[in-house]
């Protein structure tokens, strides 16, 4: 399909479509013109998107999710699919009835949510991650275009109730994505309120935390060698040094350079490349990767929400089994680099050091 | 002269996750099914019948899935299967058994909306690494000599 075909698709997609089988008669009665009224204009785009989805398609978009005996009625769903901006457009066609009800205290207590859900996962998955890597990381798992994503992958597309607002100086603009990003975190809620907050943290496991993430591409260095001496030299371990360890095709036009970097005896990473300044800039890479990206495996995980009870209403007020919860070790806080010495002195951090002293007694 | 970053700059909105369907929870693609069928002509009699004894079992053991029967008066009766990717796939049904509409409809029900696309000629792609890891002639006892 050409680019022209594509964005035809697409644009239809997001345009409200109404079945005709769930409506009591079609066409409606204002699209009619008779001589009797007085001129009144119909928009057929405007009339599809006031219009309610069937409750056949709320259903199935319950099950399809797993939720279909957890949400009680059809109009607890149509609850969660319905964005705050669609009240303005409601009124105005429907002046005399009750508006209603939006999913925006939902997304609110939904994105409260998934922030400390993906939050404890990546913290305790990845404990020597560094601060800005692991909140980009967070953003990357339940963020505002994953979340988008999630509620086009259940199909919330043609349930979504809303209406596009420009931007105006006391509130910003309402798109599609914003619109769709508000289902998935009102699921949350909902979960949360008819289950339990161990309910509410299996459904963002299975929805959002196992989503594909690459953290690889989120810790980049301008210069990863200076960058590896300053850790090593926090963690108080001898300065790295890089070997040649392998080598074939020097002064041909495909030379192979494999490169370790070493602290003392131990071997901290190792790069390739068709230089030698490559594969030790690449070597340097790896070490840092494999110090930050350290992984606790996920059926160790130790995830501080396990200490709730796993009972229905208030977490704090619920009775039932717990597990137990046994705190992951901390090692040294991670180097703050390009900060013009502001961390302070480059010595030794002092949980190294504590280690360290408690080896000499023996 | 002001240097660059030491860390490579994180923009919002390249934070985003990719879409592993299937790892831990699985949605099933399919969204509606429609039976479209004629009351006279003798080509729906087995589509008939199929809507007559299985489409109820066919509703309750597929929850997921809204089903829409319709009127296709002087036709040959065909399903339709609309997907999450707005795509939809259409199966005559005339010739078919009772038995062979069902398998239609279980193709229907399994499959995710996507274009056909011939798998012999493609190469594998995968979003994870080599559960083996990738073979290198420098890595082995005795490097490899050409």
């Amino acid at each position: 399909m050409g680019y022209a075909q594509k964005r035809l698709a697409s644009t239809a997609a997001k345009l409200a479509s109404v079945a005709p089988s769930t409506l009591r008669a079609f066409p409606p009665k204002e699209a009619v013109a008779s001589s009797s009224s007085k001129t009144s204009f119909f928009d057929a785009q405007t009339w599809a998107a006031v219009q309610p989805p069937p409750p056949t398609a709320l259903t199935a978009f319950a099950h399809r999710i797993g939720l279909g005996k957890v949400l009680p009625s059809t109009e607890i769903i149509q609850q969660a699919c319905t964005h705050p901006s669609f009240l303005a457009l409601y009124s105005r066609h429907h002046p005399n009835e009750p508006l209603p009800a939006t999913n925006a205290n939902l997304a609110t207590l939904g994105n409260s949510l998934l922030g400390l859900f993906a939050t404890e996962y990546v913290n305790a998955s990845y404990p020597h991650l560094p601060t800005r890597v692991l909140k980009a990381a967070v953003s990357a798992y339940v963020g505002p275009t994953t979340c988008t994503g999630v509620a086009k992958e259940m199909g919330a597309t043609p349930l979504l109730r809303w209406h596009r607002t420009p931007n105006t100086p006391l509130r910003p603009a309402v798109l599609h994505p914003d619109a769709l990003s508000s289902v998935p975190r009102a699921l949350t809620a909902l979960v949360y309120q008819y289950r339990s907050l161990l309910s509410a943290r299996k459904f963002v496991q299975k929805f959002f935390l196992s989503r594909d993430v690459d953290l690889r591409t989120m810790i980049k260095f301008r210069d990863p060698k200076l960058a590896l001496a300053e850790t090593v030299a926090k963690f108080g371990r001898e300065r790295p040094i890089s070997r040649l360890l392998k080598e074939t095709g020097r002064f041909s036009n495909s030379p192979v350079f494999v490169v370790g970097i070493y602290s003392g005896a131990d071997k901290l990473g190792e790069g390739f490349g068709s230089s030698l300044k490559m594969a030790e800039f690449r070597a340097a890479e790896d070490s840092l990767h494999r110090l930050y990206l350290t992984r606790q495996p996920p059926h160790l995980l130790q995830l501080p929400t396990s200490t709730f009870a796993n009972g229905q209403g208030s977490v704090f007020d619920a009775r039932g089994p717990q597990v137990p919860y046994i705190a992951g070790e901390m090692g040294d806080s991670e180097i703050l680099h390009g900060s013009a010495g502001r961390t302070g002195a480059r010595v030794p951090g002092h949980r190294s050091t504590a280690a360290d002293e408690d080896l000499e007694d023996i | 002269m002001k240097l660059a970053p030491t860390t490579k700059p994180l923009l919002r909105a390249q934070l985003t996750s990719r879409p592993a369907n299937g790892h831990v929870a699985f949605i099933p693609q399919i969204r509606k099914l429609v039976f479209e069928y004629c009351d006279k002509w003798p080509s729906s009699a087995n589509a008939r019948r199929y809507i007559h004894d299985h489409l109820e079992d066919l509703a309750r053991t597929n929850p997921h899935v809204e089903i829409v029967v319709k009127q296709r008066n002087q036709r040959e009766p065909i399903i339709r299967g609309f997907y999450l990717n707005d795509r939809d796939k259409v199966i005559p049904l005339n010739g078919f058994e009772v038995t062979g509409i069902q398998q239609k409809v279980q193709l229907l029900l399994d499959a995710s909306g996507a274009k056909i696309k011939p798998l012999k000629r493609r190469t594998v792609e995968s979003t994870t690494e080599a559960a083996r890891g990738i073979w290198s002639g420098l890595h082995v006892d005795q490097p490899f000599k050409i």
